[in-house]
């Protein structure tokens, strides 16, 4: 590291994991503004908010200053305490998520030798949270909203898990660096010249990823969970102004960190061809850059998804992962792994 | 271990922002509930009963099954690391961890273990003494050939099989 | 090592205190929910053997599949809120002796089997060296030669598993 050398390791540790807070907040404003206020208003014909700063850009901090000044509310007869740690375990998941993802050859948090291994299980506890928030809230939309998101959750990480073995199986590697690396070094049929991004071999499990992503997300097509129209907002029903805020900084942050991690497995991550995959100040100033762009694609699909499919009724929803995803993510594991083993 | 630092202090930090934001919170927001606002919001209409108590034992099905499921997969990681080294043995290994279970689970979908939604009535919608013969009453036939009506017969007999096949 | 034996001890306390309140508590979400305590402490002490893998495993497992189909069934069954008064019952003295009888077996087997060994000593070895001790890549190294057969033995008991779970289910 080219600044470490006048840092003290605990300095330079504190510096990351508060540059790692002002992102995930940054991120996702960033995706909030662009998809879902812009891009999705443009989708649809309309203008989207206008009003606050230009083209309506400073939309979310006016957003941000008023759910601060909304009164807390819990139902009378909630479960308080659980009632108040259950967006606390989501936002907790969703931070945790941002630690191992790595934007340039020291750009990274830590970069841990389970990485995307940590990932996924950090990721696994939001379900928790979501039960939670179903349980405490006392009301009946709300228990069911969060059986249904759990339901769906695990169904869906399974494919969502599947999908990365094969990512894994070619890099041979759980570390999110080594995965850039091992995309960066390969060769398409000998010809190294852009490298071997993933999603080459990997396609299968790339649009796995993103599928399972979009269920994981609790987005649409799969919005059973918080299905407005009879659910009225499933396990968030009962929330009101900060609380609720948590719940949406956890989801669409997660949708960064999702849509980053595929970025990094089936795109090649911060890596262009013509950077130094090992170090060197070139690569971390453009590495971020780079992987913001490539962030940005990976999201730019799933919101398209979001707002073109019209939601799932919750059995086509089990069938589908169930029935399709996960024995299709299996053949793509089975595939993958005789292809390294034979050839 | 000391990698797993980073991890402790991102945990700290993101439950100081929690409280940090949360009391910011309650020094500019309001706190004047009131019975209304601490009701259950259904929609508007008063809840009278308590919350379904029962729900359909499918969905412990499937967490039941998804605990299998994790566990096997678990186990992938481990050889995805190593396959290199172990080369075609390890990928026998692997087969031979899969295979048996993922039969199973063929065996299962195809037993309707995982069938979802309200089990398909095998009622057929129509009766086959009902047809457009008796039901619909043909005006203006006087003095026509009855061969017509046989005609107009065959499409709807038709579709009434192919609903049939589609129920059961 | 002084501070991994701080660490260390502040996870077995919270891991104990949490465990005790699971069956103290008189309200069973809460009892599922202070279990993810017990087991997250209990994932951190694997971290600090080293052992990231199996604590990664123990968070996706235990805590994203376990602890949830503890809730799934509770919420299924009896989505009541506060305390309930059916928890407990008058068999504590023999719940107190299993208890102590299963602890009792646990420690003589661990002291029989292992007696003076000392776990290596880490705090000497490079990152590298560690992964190459403890890391995922030999994980896969014991499962594929010295514990082969138990790894194919898991498969059947899994199938087992898969079975009794769709047989139960389909007894509606």
């Amino acid at each position: 590291m080219i600044l470490a050398v006048e840092l003290a390791y605990w300095q330079l540790l504190v510096i990351k994991v508060l540059a790692v807070m002002v992102i995930v907040p940054t991120a996702t404003a960033v995706i909030v503004q662009t998809f879902l206020f812009k891009m999705m208003a443009h989708m649809q014909s309309r203008l989207g908010p206008m009003e606050a700063g230009p083209h309506g850009a400073l939309q979310l901090l006016a957003d941000g200053a008023k759910f601060v000044q909304k009164e807390l509310l819990a139902p009378e007869r909630a479960d308080r305490r659980v009632f108040f740690l259950a967006p606390v375990v989501v936002l907790l998941s969703t931070f945790l998520l941002f630690v191992v993802i790595p934007a340039g050859p020291n750009v990274v948090a830590e970069d841990l030798d389970i990485g995307i291994f940590f990932a996924l299980a950090v990721s696994s506890i939001s379900v928790l949270g979501i039960l939670m928030a179903g349980w405490a809230s006392a009301n009946k939309y709300a228990l069911m909203g969060g059986l249904r998101a759990a339901g769906q959750l695990i169904a869906y990480e399974l494919p969502l898990v599947l999908a990365v073995v094969g990512v894994v199986i070619q890099s041979g590697e759980l570390s999110l660096q080594g995965i850039v690396r091992a995309q960066a070094e390969g060769a398409i049929f000998g010809v190294g010249l852009i490298g071997q991004p993933f999603i080459f071999t990997q396609f299968i499990g790339f649009a796995l990823f993103l599928v399972a992503t979009q269920a994981e997300l609790t987005q649409p097509p799969f919005d059973m969970p918080i299905a407005e129209s009879e659910l009225v907002a499933g396990y968030q029903v009962e929330y009101s102004g900060l609380q609720f805020l948590f719940f949406y900084l956890g989801e669409f942050g997660a949708a960064f960190a999702f849509s980053a991690l595929a970025a990094t497995m089936f795109l090649g991550g911060w890596y262009v061809p013509g950077l130094d995959v090992d170090g060197g100040l070139i690569s971390n100033l453009v590495g971020p850059a780079v992987l913001f762009v490539k962030t940005m694609l990976v999201a730019f699909l799933i919101f398209w998804i979001r707002f073109t499919y019209p939601r799932l009724r919750e059995d086509q929803l089990q069938t589908f992962a169930w029935k399709f995803l996960i024995p299709l993510a299996l053949v793509n594991i089975l595939a993958t792994g005789v292809f390294k083993v034979l050839f | 271990m000391d990698q797993y630092l980073p991890i402790v202090v991102m945990f700290v930090l993101a439950v100081g922002f929690v409280v940090l934001s949360i009391v910011t919170s309650k020094l500019l927001a309001p706190g004047r509930p009131t019975p209304a606002k601490e009701a259950p919001y259904e929609s508007g209409i008063v809840p009278t009963s308590e919350p379904a108590r029962r729900f359909p034992v499918r969905f412990y099905l499937v967490a039941m099954i998804f605990i299998v499921f994790d566990i096997e997969i678990i186990f992938l990681f481990p050889w995805a690391v190593v396959h290199r080294e172990l080369g075609a043995f390890g990928l026998w290994a692997i087969v031979a961890f899969i295979v048996p279970f993922f039969l199973s689970f063929l065996w299962e979908v195809a037993e309707g273990g995982l069938e979802w939604g309200p089990v398909s009535r095998s009622r057929p919608l129509t009766d086959e003494h009902r047809t457009t013969t008796s039901t619909v009453r043909l005006v203006g036939m006087d003095g026509r050939e009855p061969s017509e009506p046989a005609v107009r017969d065959r499409p709807a007999e038709e579709k009434t099989n192919e609903k049939e096949e589609v129920v059961t | 090592m002084a501070a991994q034996n701080l660490v260390f001890a502040v996870l077995a306390v919270v891991a104990v205190l949490a465990a005790l309140r699971v069956v103290t508590t008189r309200n069973v979400v809460h009892a599922a929910l202070y279990l993810v305590a017990v087991l997250g402490s209990v994932g951190a002490l694997y971290v600090l053997l080293a052992a990231e893998f199996l604590a990664a495993v123990q968070v996706l497992i235990y805590i994203g599949a376990i602890v949830v189909l503890f809730l799934f069934g509770i919420m299924l069954t009896r989505p009541t809120l506060g305390r309930e008064s059916g928890l407990d019952n008058d068999q504590r003295w023999l719940a107190g002796i299993t208890g102590l009888f299963l602890f009792g077996v646990l420690s003589y087997v661990l002291v029989e089997a292992f007696g003076d060994e000392r776990l290596p000593r880490l705090e000497g070895l490079d990152r590298e060296a560690l992964t190459a001790e403890r890391g995922t890549g030999a994980v896969g190294d014991a499962i594929f030669s010295t514990y082969l057969v138990p790894f194919e033995v898991v498969s059947v008991l899994l199938l087992a598993a898969l079975v009794g779970a769709i047989v139960l289910a389909r007894r509606e």
